[in-house]
Formats: C-alpha cells, sequence, structure tokens
C-alpha cells in the first residue's frame, strides 16, 4: 500500500516536471533570439572562449530557475544583466589569480625594465596588453558605469535599448557612458 | 504632442549651435588643444581608452562559439527541453550578420542611385516650373504689348477668353468668336 503511494508520488512528481519544463520552452526561444548578442558580449567581455561557454551556461541556469521557473518580464534586460554580472565576477577573478600567480615574475620585469621603455611605441600597440588593462580597468568600475560601458561598449547596444535594460533614461545612460571613459582613461593612464 | 514635437525641435537646433560654436573641430578649441598640455594629455588617454576598446571590439570569436556555448547551455537544462527539436536546431546554429551588415556593402551604391534619382526629380520639378514661369511671363509681355497698342479694353476681352478657358481653347481649337476678334485686333 505504501509503496503504492510512493510510486504515484513519484508520478506525479514527474508529471509536474514535465508540465513546468514544458511551460519553460521559452527559453529556448530566448537562446535562439538573443543568444548571438550575448556570446558577442560575453566574448568581448572575458576575451576567452571557455570562460565564455560557462558564463553563457550559468546565465541560462539562472534564468531557468527564476523565481520556481517563473519568466522574467522582460527576458532580454534580465539576460544581459545577469551575464554581465557574471562575466565581471568572473573577470575578477580571473584577474585576482593572474596577479597572484604572476606577481613575482611582473615586479622582476618592472625593476630590470628602465622608465623609458613602458611608453616605447611597441609596448603601446601591443593589443593584448592594451585589451587586458582595459578589461582590468572596466572590472574596477563602479556598478553604474560598468554596466552602461560593457552594454554600450560590448554589446553594441542604443542607449535607449540601455535605458530599458537598467531603468534609467537615455541621457543618463549617455552621462554614464562619458564618465565612465573620463575614469577609464584616467586609470589607463596611471597603469600605461 | 505638438508641444513634444517643438521641444525636440529646439533642442536639436540648441544641439547643432552648441556643436557649431563648442564643437571640436571649431577653431577657438583646436588652438588651445594645440597651445595646453593638460588637455593634450586628456585627449590622448581618451584616444587610448577608445583604442582599447575598438581593440577589443575587433577581435573576432571562432565561428563555432555560439554553437558550443548553446550545447553547453542546453545541456544543464532539463530533460524535454534538451530533447526539444528547437534545442536540437540551437546547436548546430551559427551566427548569422545582421541584416544592416548583410547589406552594408550596397549601402554606397544605394546612396548614389538615391542622389541620382533625387537630381533627377529636382531637374524635373526645375525644367517644370521654368516653363509654366516662362509661359506666364509671356503671356504678361504680349498683354502688356496689346493693352499699350490697342487699349485695355481690347486686351482684356481677348485675355480674360484665354485665361477663362485654356485648356479647352487649346484642345477644341479656336472659336469662331474670337478668331473674329483677334483677327479685327491684329488688322485695326
Amino acid at each position: 500500500m505504501f509503496g503504492k503511494a510512493v510510486s504515484y508520488g513519484l508520478l506525479w512528481d514527474f508529471a509536474v516536471c514535465e508540465a513546468v519544463s514544458e511551460s519553460q520552452r521559452w527559453i529556448l526561444s530566448a537562446m535562439q533570439s538573443h543568444g548571438p548578442e550575448l556570446v558577442t558580449m560575453l566574448w568581448r567581455i572575458l576575451g576567452n572562449e571557455q570562460d565564455v561557454c560557462d558564463a553563457y551556461q550559468d546565465t541560462f541556469l539562472q534564468l531557468a530557475h527564476y523565481e520556481g521557473g517563473r519568466k522574467p518580464e522582460c527576458v532580454k534586460a534580465y539576460i544581459f544583466r545577469v551575464a554581465n554580472n557574471t562575466a565581471i565576477s568572473m573577470l575578477r577573478r580571473r584577474l585576482a589569480e593572474q596577479k597572484r600567480v604572476s606577481s613575482a615574475v611582473v615586479a622582476r620585469k618592472i625593476v630590470s625594465t628602465p622608465d623609458g621603455d613602458q611608453d616605447s611605441p611597441a609596448n603601446e600597440l601591443d593589443t593584448k596588453c592594451l585589451q587586458e588593462t582595459l578589461r582590468c580597468c572596466i572590472a574596477r568600475l563602479p556598478e553604474h558605469l560598468r554596466n552602461v560601458i560593457t552594454l554600450r561598449e560590448m554589446a553594441g547596444l542604443s542607449y535607449a535599448q540601455i535605458g530599458r535594460i537598467l531603468g534609467i533614461s537615455a541621457a543618463t545612460a549617455r552621462v554614464y557612458r562619458c564618465k565612465a571613459i573620463q575614469l577609464l582613461a584616467v586609470w589607463m593612464g596611471k597603469e600605461g | 504632442m505638438r508641444s513634444i514635437n517643438e521641444n525636440k525641435e529646439s533642442s536639436s537646433k540648441n544641439s547643432k549651435l552648441c556643436a557649431g560654436r563648442f564643437g571640436f573641430n571649431t577653431d577657438w578649441m583646436q588652438n588651445h588643444i594645440a597651445n595646453c598640455p593638460r588637455c593634450q594629455r586628456r585627449l590622448s588617454l581618451a584616444g587610448k581608452v577608445n583604442l582599447a576598446l575598438s581593440v577589443v571590439k575587433s577581435q573576432p570569436h571562432t565561428l563555432d562559439l555560439l554553437m558550443r556555448a548553446n550545447t553547453q547551455a542546453i545541456g544543464v537544462l532539463k530533460h524535454s527541453l534538451r530533447e526539444a527539436p528547437k534545442a536540437l536546431k540551437l546547436r548546430t546554429m551559427l551566427p548569422e550578420p545582421k541584416l544592416l551588415e548583410r547589406w552594408g556593402k550596397y549601402g554606397q551604391s544605394v546612396a548614389n542611385l538615391a542622389a541620382c534619382i533625387a537630381v533627377l526629380l529636382l531637374m524635373k520639378i526645375g525644367v517644370f516650373s521654368s516653363m509654366d514661369a516662362f509661359q506666364t511671363q509671356g503671356q504678361k509681355v504680349i498683354r502688356q504689348y496689346y493693352t499699350s497698342q490697342v487699349g485695355k479694353d481690347l486686351a482684356d476681352e481677348v485675355f480674360a477668353k484665354d485665361t477663362e478657358r485654356p485648356s479647352s481653347a487649346n484642345s477644341r481649337g479656336a472659336r469662331p468668336g474670337e478668331g473674329t476678334s483677334r483677327s479685327r485686333v491684329v488688322s485695326t
């Protein structure tokens, strides 16, 4: 008797689970419509393919578990904000790790390199170094400025779209971008 | 609604005015930058940020990255979602360029064609309007000539009929009354 009840319970659970999954088909639609943009943004933020895949997976996993499988009011806004936050935390983690690992090597390099060589054209045009510096500085930005700069520059969204995603006006987004560029310029000047 | 549009127009006018007076390419700004080391430094730093951003944007990812990301993401979803036909399609999805990017290369040609059409239209409008002007001016001159030669009343009589029904007069030919009056005028 008890065994029968358990099996009916399991069957019921399975049926509920399947029903939830059926109602979550919109996740695949979201993946289809926003996936390419999202991958491009993550690639530009992270610059590493495995990290991109991980951040993408985390984003859709969070979307699937949003308030017990409910569809957010604005899926695009939710996806982009989650992906942005995930990518930035991954970037911070990676930078901290890199810093820890290579601190000794960098210190040795700085000691051995004369001051004039750091601003040489070859160093300036070292694109990898430039990208890493930029990523490092973006990770340090305050959240409201960082969100705007990543959505504008990395995802290539318009100010109106950014405003809708972040819940601010397009003009505010424009001002935040300008402020972010100013801060990045100062920090990159110090680091360069 | 109207006030909003007016506000938009005025703001766009103001921004244009500001750009004209305080824009980056104004003479006084360029002169100032040429002589101010602080501004030069700030500009070079902003340029460096823009350069870094464009370098980041210009780095392409591999073509199958979207496919791999989709496969990995679908792998953690529920079984029924994983087996859905849409999921199978997503697993082999490749990034497609946007419509604007796809047709971007034809932009120059389309712009040239549009410019040609605009020039042709303007020419056509110009030709027709100048023909019209020529016709009205000619009529005026002839009327003035008749007025000076045969008197205002007679000229009014002749040209009033012409102006009243110019099309019918042209299409149906001259009427018996008109012909006689003209011949009379000429003979006098």
